[in-house]
């Protein structure tokens, strides 16, 4: 995997039709917008001004929020990865009696977030909450707000990130060849041992990618903190919010976001480091499919069994309050007190009879799944050339392609808009304020770096060999990519696809300022019915919304891991497909794990 | 073979899109002036706006279509629908704009995005409260200190603003803002540093001024995300905070608290949301005729009617909430620079979250 000689990469008339199109795409949505954006924002009379970061450096405020937002990020780093891995192997390594029932308690974060999930813990253990007012009763001197701070923000954003394990790390374990297991047994190594030297390091990609993902998440934190972080934790991003609504500080919300931004490409590019030189894939001839393992040391099976089942409880608590929740009335849920007799439908009635009815539904659905789908099939080309060719004009091109990770997105929205009021040769001299494409390309390019990251790392975990055997038979390019490539990807691009699909489908940051008139997608609607953010209606809305997009995600994951379960089917009857496929492969094919059906993700607390 | 599949239906997707956008209303894509009312359209007006929350967007669009006009409400905050405007002057997508208040109307209107029009009502309000060129008045909004009357008797009760932080029967009891992002929030504060003001001061307040706004941060509880003001007071966590007069009743109602309200001798900012006509709309003559309509005194009436609203304009009062009406009559109005407001806001805003937030 040593690097490719740029001369050669040029040979390639496959990689010069995708390089064109991808240098196209970042000069004019990825740089060309935000490089005037950014402009408007430090040079305002056309001086550069160190006013920002004089202004920010001597603000004890904004630099404890920011030291908070880094502290956060790696702490979530870690103690995601830990918590991840564990439910990961619980449900699809380990013999764990219900894993089943397990996998779709822990898969609940698929289906929610923000700040309605973080209420959903504080109805729990805030100091009303029904775990604290248990324990209180038992132990009286306890502090009854000892679920706030750091602590609760890590607790709560760890439980709700983890997301990304459940898909990617749960896909590349799937993958892994069984054989090298039993090997690795039968030469008297422990449960641990293989878990420690066989198994984790084949995970490393995926590992490194979902590490960089929840870091981002840790710096990005927004609504734990504010509902959870009380006087002492408070994170930078709604200083960055109220900052960039307004026009005379604008120069300080975009500096903080380079800075975060600065720290994300960093994170970024150690990962690539330690990622560099490993062999991710079964070398071995004929591979299979891994099997779970039974944990032998029965006090080490039960602690495994008592740990897994409080998280569990852990996980789905949250998801049935805030389902029953959306039922009482909006004074109840902010005064927590709830009795069966004021549950009613009038919430759902209210929501679903506005003059607006189902259309604001259907429109996000449609830019959600349009986005997601481009965005995906577009860098399915572009991750496979950045992770086969590897020299200094791959490496531009990665980094330029996480340019969204950097600013906020009402920044990217704003720049679009200047950029593009008036007529503009890079697109082919259109317009495009005003009109419906304009919303659609603020949707693909902000999902571009979390789809290049998955999808990288899933390339990075398919067998060379597979393609270069193709290709030495005969096959082209395209061929070797549509018939040997594409199949390995697809569990994981079908699930990065659902997860950009869900996360579009609420979005508002970028909609406020992009949608067009006559087709405003949900995020306008719902920020309509529950602003004030408080009052009595808005915060039963705000639950009402959140209960109907877990059914629109849930049905959009039982989609896409249903018909992926039908496609692996169909799938081994196909030649040309060697059956030992390697890695990826096994996970197409019925799935050990039934629960997976349920699966679907959402946007993750931020 | 899938992929192919995928493809083919993204390109028909957009193109469906494309086209309803490009066939019904989009001002933009339509280059020239005439801009042909494309389709069954007919000539849609676009209506930004803060104020379409709680059903008012609903009702606003049924009432106008009554009146035969054909709305599409496009909601926003305050600051989001003032930020969209000024982005999008050199091409407005809006025709019509309508409920920010009069320091958001004045940075649109610095910024070259609004037309100036006198509507047909301009006479039947007071124009002091616009700016008597490019924004009209519509409906007056008190930016009040409430407090739980059912805690505190009307002289144990804090007498202005600032009695908040120097008297320590109200520390830690009275809620603070912990972001100054809303449009309450600021006016709040433009009339606690109005009255500071300071030509020589650090962003023309003086000293003493800059220290009320620490000690509001420092003895002030902070307000906690998703739960509303009145749900903390119900539960006892606080007893007083900012609140505009047009939420008071109906919350009372629904956290079953009793609020009083505080008016301090100096009087209350007074929030008055605007209409204006935007700058290069292509549907001008239809704009103007909308904000004719709205504004008049039966429209304003029937608004005040369904959404307890005081209206500025006088004809319209009497169709408004008697007790409201009542409130305003007594009410005394603080007298407040807005001029030298919104010059400094945005400044003023930026000390605050950087140095006395804690």
């Amino acid at each position: 995997m040593g690097g490719t000689p740029v001369r050669s990469m040029a040979r390639s008339p496959f990689v010069l039709v995708v390089g064109a199109v991808l240098t196209w795409f970042i000069a004019a949505f990825l740089v060309w917008p935000n490089v005037n954006v950014l402009i408007a924002t430090f040079f305002p009379d056309g001086d550069f001004s160190g006013r920002a970061a004089e202004k920010l450096f001597s603000s004890q405020r904004a630099m404890k929020a920011l030291g908070n937002s880094f502290l956060l990020a790696v702490a979530l780093s870690i103690t995601v990865n830990l918590v991840g891995i564990f439910i990961v192997l619980v449900t699809h390594y380990f013999r764990i009696r219900g894993s089943r029932i397990l996998f779709l308690g822990y898969a609940s974060t698929f289906i929610y977030g923000g700040i309605v999930l973080a209420a959903g813990y504080k109805f729990i253990y805030g100091d009303k909450g029904i775990v604290t007012s248990l324990l209180v009763k038992v132990f009286p001197a306890m502090d009854p707000g000892w679920f706030s701070g750091f602590f609760a923000v890590l607790v709560v954003m760890t439980f709700a990130t983890t997301t990304n394990h459940m898909l990617f790390v749960a896909n590349a374990l799937k993958g892994i060849d069984y054989q090298t297991i039993e090997a690795a047994r039968n030469l008297g190594a422990s449960t641990w041992t293989i878990l420690r030297r066989v198994v984790l390091p084949m995970l490393k990609p995926t590992l490194f990618a979902v590490t960089i993902l929840s870091f981002l998440t840790g710096l990005g934190a927004l609504s734990a903190p504010q509902v959870l972080g009380g006087r002492d934790f408070q994170t930078i991003t709604p200083m960055i919010l109220t900052f960039t609504n307004s026009p005379t500080s604008r120069d300080l919300a975009a500096l903080l976001a380079v800075i975060l931004g600065v720290a994300t490409i960093l994170m970024l590019a150690v990962m690539s480091r330690l990622e560099k030189g490993g062999t991710y894939f079964s070398v071995s001839k004929v591979s299979s499919a891994l099997e779970k393992q039974s944990i032998t040391n029965p006090v080490a099976n039960a602690a495994v069994h008592a740990v897994a089942y409080l998280l569990f409880a852990v996980y789905t608590l949250p998801v049935v309050l805030i389902v029953v929740y959306s039922f009482a009335d909006g004074a109840a849920i902010q005064t927590g007190q709830l009795t069966p007799g004021n549950l009613t439908l009038d919430n759902y009635v209210r929501v679903l009879t506005q003059q607006s009815g189902l259309r604001p539904f259907v429109v996000s659905v449609v830019y959600s799944a349009l986005a997601a789908l481009i965005a995906v099939g577009g860098l399915l080309f572009v991750a496979r050339l950045l992770q086969k060719y590897r020299n200094w004009v791959s490496a531009v091109f990665e980094y330029l392609l996480h340019i969204p990770w950097v600013l906020p997105s009402a920044l990217l929205a704003l720049g679009l808009i200047i950029s593009y009021d008036h007529p503009n040769p890079l697109v082919g001299g259109a317009v495009l304020t005003g009109t419906t494409v304009i919303l659609l390309i603020a949707f693909v390019t902000v999902k571009i770096p979390f789809t290049l990251r998955m999808l990288k790392a899933s390339f990075a975990s398919v067998n060379s060999s597979l393609e270069e055997a193709a290709a030495i038979m005969g096959a082209k390019t395209l061929y070797v990519f549509r018939r040997i490539l594409l199949p390995l990807v697809l569990p994981a691009a079908a699930a990065i696809t659902a997860l950009n699909f869900n996360s579009l489908l609420d979005d508002y940051d970028t909609a406020i300022f992009l949608a067009h008139p006559l087709v405003q997608p949900l995020g306008l609607v719902i920020k309509a019915n529950t602003d004030g953010a408080e009052g009595v209606e808005g915060v039963a809305n705000t639950f009402v919304y959140t209960v109907l997009l877990m059914v629109i995600t849930g049905v959009t994951m039982y989609l896409v891991y249903g018909r992926s379960r039908l496609r692996g089917s169909t799938k081994k009857r196909l030649p040309g497909i060697p059956p030992a496929a390697p890695v990826a492969g096994p996970t197409l094919s019925g799935a050990p794990v039934p629960g997976e059906d349920a699966t679907q993700p959402a946007a993750a607390v931020r | 073979m899938r992929k192919l599949q995928t493809l083919v239906a993204a390109a028909v997707a957009v193109t469906l899109l494309a086209g309803c956008g490009g066939g019904t209303a989009t001002p933009a894509a339509s280059g020239d002036a005439s801009s042909a009312p494309a389709g069954g359209s007919g000539e849609t007006l676009v209506v930004y706006t803060n104020s379409n929350g709680e059903g008012r967007g609903e009702w606003l669009t049924t009432k106008a279509a009554e009146a035969g006009f054909k709305i599409e409400i496009v909601g926003a905050g305050g600051a989001d629908a003032t930020n969209k405007l000024i982005a999008e002057k050199n091409n407005p997508i809006a025709d019509v704009a309508f409920g920010l208040n009069n320091m958001y109307f004045s940075q649109i209107t610095a910024e070259g995005a609004l037309e100036p029009y006198e509507p047909a009502w301009a006479g039947e309000v007071d124009k002091e409260l616009g700016d008597g060129e490019t924004y009209w008045p519509l409906v007056k909004q008190a930016i009040l200190l409430g407090y739980n009357s059912d805690k505190f008797a009307k002289d144990a009760a804090p007498q202005d603003w600032t009695d908040l932080w120097t008297k320590d029967e109200f520390k830690a009891r009275y809620e603070r803002v912990t972001g100054l992002g809303t449009a309450t929030a600021q006016l709040v504060f433009a009339g606690i540093l109005s009255r500071y003001r300071d030509d020589s001061g650090d962003l023309g307040i003086s000293d003493e001024g800059w220290k009320q706004v620490e000690q509001y941060f420092q003895n002030g509880s902070p307000a906690v995300a998703k739960t509303d003001l009145f749900a903390r007071i119900a539960s006892g966590e606080v007893d007083m905070g900012q609140m505009p007069s047009s939420i008071i009743a109906e919350r009372e109602k629904s956290f079953k608290v009793n609020v009083e309200t505080v008016i301090p001798s100096v009087g209350v900012p007074l929030a008055v949301e605007q209409v204006a006509l935007v700058k290069g709309t292509k549907k001008k003559e239809q704009a103007q005729k909308f904000i004719d309509w709205f504004g008049s005194a039966q429209v304003q009436g029937e608004f005040a009617q369904q959404f307890n609203s005081m209206p500025v304009n006088k004809s319209a009062e009497a169709k408004a909430n008697a007790e409201v009406v009542d409130f305003f009559a007594d009410l005394k109005q603080q007298d407040i620079d807005w001029e030298f407001v919104q010059e400094n806001m945005g400044a003023w805003v930026e000390k605050i979250e950087l140095e006395y937030m804690t």
